[in-house]
C-alpha cells in the first residue's frame, strides 16, 4: 500500500474508531463543518460563474437551490458556519490567550457549551428558512 | 467474574499477514489489571502472543495500547473499569511489527529532533552547580513527568494524517527544556517547532491530554510553546 493510502486508512480508522472524549468529537465536527462550508463555497463560485459564461444554466442553478433537498442543505450549512465559527473562536481564545485553561474539565464543558450555543444561534435562522421553504415549496402558511 | 479478551493478532513471520482478532474467555478478579489478563493468556493459552511490558507499574511506558478503542497503559487499567469484551489493539499510526508491538522508531526520531537534553556550556557562577528557584523549577514541573509511552502522540488526529508531525510527546519534552531557566537552547528548539511538522500541526483535538497516563496537561504545554514561538518570549 502506498504511504498516502496507508495514511488515509490510519486517519479514517482513527476518526471513526478511536474512542475519544468530547474533544475528539468536537475535532470531527469542526472538520466536517469546515469541509461542508468549503464544498458549498466551491459550488457557489461555480454557479455564480455561470452568470457570465452560461446565463441559461444560472437560471437552472437558482431553480435547483429552491428545491427542498438544497434548502434543507442550506439550513444545515447555516449550522456548519455557526458551529465552525463559534468553535474556532473558543479554540483561538484558549490557545492564544488562556493556555492554562486547557484542562480536562474546561475542555469537556467548553465543547458542550459550544454545541449548545451554536444550536441556540442556529435555531431562529433554521426556523425562518424552514418556514420559507414550507411556504414556497408546499404552499403552507398561505403560500 | 468472566470476561472476554479480544486481542489484535498479526505475525507475518508465520503467515498471519492479515490482522485478525483472537478471543479468550477468562475467569478474573475485578481488580485485575489488563496486563495481568495478557500475562495469563501468554502463560496458559497462547505463548506466541507478543506485547511489550517492563515495570508493570505505570512508570516505564512500555505497554501503551488501545484498550476498548482509546489509548491507555495496560498496567494501569483495571478490569472493573472497562466493559467486556475487552478489545486490545496496537497503537495507531505506528507500523505494527507483531501483535501489539509497534515500531517506535519514528516516535523516538521525533523525540530526538527537539534536542531532549540540557544545553548549557557556560561555567556555573560558583563553578559547581546551576541554582534554580522553586518558582523556576515549577515552571516546567508538569512536563518532566513524561514516560515516552506514545499514548498521546498516537491518539492525535494530526499525527494519524501526517506521520511527519513531531507529535505531542516531542513537544512536551521540548517544553520541559525550553522553560528550564538553566537551559540555553530554547530559541533553537522553538525554531525546530516553528515548522510545518512542529507545533502548528496541532489542531487542539485534546485526545493527547485525555490519553496521557501521567495526567500531563499536554495541550496546555503545546499552547505555551506556540505562544513562545510567535511572541519570542518565554514569559
Amino acid at each position: 500500500m502506498t504511504p498516502i493510502l496507508t495514511s488515509l486508512r490510519t486517519t479514517l480508522t482513527g476518526y471513526l474508531r478511536y474512542r475519544g472524549r468530547e474533544g475528539h468529537y468536537s475535532f470531527l465536527m469542526h472538520r466536517l463543518t469546515g469541509l461542508g462550508t468549503l464544498l458549498f463555497l466551491i459550488i457557489h463560485i461555480l454557479d455564480t460563474a455561470t452568470v457570465y459564461f452560461f446565463p441559461s444554466l444560472y437560471e437552472h442553478a437558482i431553480a435547483l437551490y429552491q428545491s427542498t433537498p438544497f434548502m434543507l442543505g442550506e439550513i444545515g450549512l447555516v449550522f456548519a458556519v455557526i458551529y465552525h465559527g463559534v468553535n474556532g473562536l473558543r479554540i483561538s481564545v484558549l490557545d492564544l490567550r488562556l493556555p492554562e485553561k486547557w484542562t480536562i474539565a474546561t475542555q469537556r464543558g467548553g465543547v458542550r457549551m459550544t454545541f449548545i450555543l451554536s444550536t441556540l444561534m442556529w435555531l431562529p435562522a433554521a426556523g425562518v428558512m424552514m418556514y420559507n421553504m414550507l411556504q414556497h415549496n408546499y404552499g403552507m402558511f398561505g403560500g | 467474574m468472566q470476561v472476554t479478551l479480544r486481542i489484535f493478532r498479526y505475525n507475518p513471520e508465520i503467515g498471519r499477514t492479515k490482522p485478525t482478532f483472537d478471543s479468550y474467555n477468562l475467569e478474573v478478579e475485578p481488580t485485575d489489571r489488563i496486563l495481568d489478563l495478557m500475562e495469563e493468556v501468554k502463560a496458559y493459552h497462547d505463548g506466541t502472543l507478543s506485547f511489550r511490558r517492563s515495570c508493570a507499574h505505570g512508570v516505564c511506558g512500555s505497554d501503551a495500547m488501545r484498550i476498548n478503542g482509546s489509548n491507555k497503559l495496560a498496567c494501569k487499567v483495571l478490569v472493573q473499569d472497562v466493559s467486556s469484551p475487552i478489545t486490545l489493539e496496537p497503537l495507531l499510526g505506528l507500523r505494527v511489527i507483531k501483535d501489539l508491538i509497534v515500531d517506535m522508531e519514528p516516535f523516538m526520531e521525533s523525540y530526538r529532533s527537539i534536542l531532549p537534553y540540557m544545553v548549557n556550556d557556560d561555567i556555573p557562577e560558583d563553578g559547581k552547580e546551576r541554582l534554580q528557584s522553586p518558582e523556576e523549577r515549577a515552571r516546567f514541573d508538569d512536563t518532566t513527568k513524561c514516560i515516552l509511552c506514545a499514548a498521546c502522540t498516537t491518539s492525535c488526529p494530526s499525527f494519524w494524517s501526517n506521520g511527519e508531525y513531531v507529535g505531542p510527546a516531542a513537544i512536551v519534552n521540548a517544553h520541559r527544556f525550553i522553560f528550564d531557566s538553566r537551559d540555553k537552547a530554547a530559541s533553537e528548539r522553538l525554531e525546530i517547532l516553528n515548522q510545518r511538522k512542529g507545533v502548528w500541526a496541532c489542531r487542539t483535538a485534546f485526545n493527547c491530554t485525555e490519553a496521557c497516563p501521567r495526567e500531563i496537561h499536554v495541550t496546555q504545554a503545546i499552547a505555551e510553546v506556540k505562544r513562545a514561538v510567535f511572541s519570542g518570549s518565554l514569559e
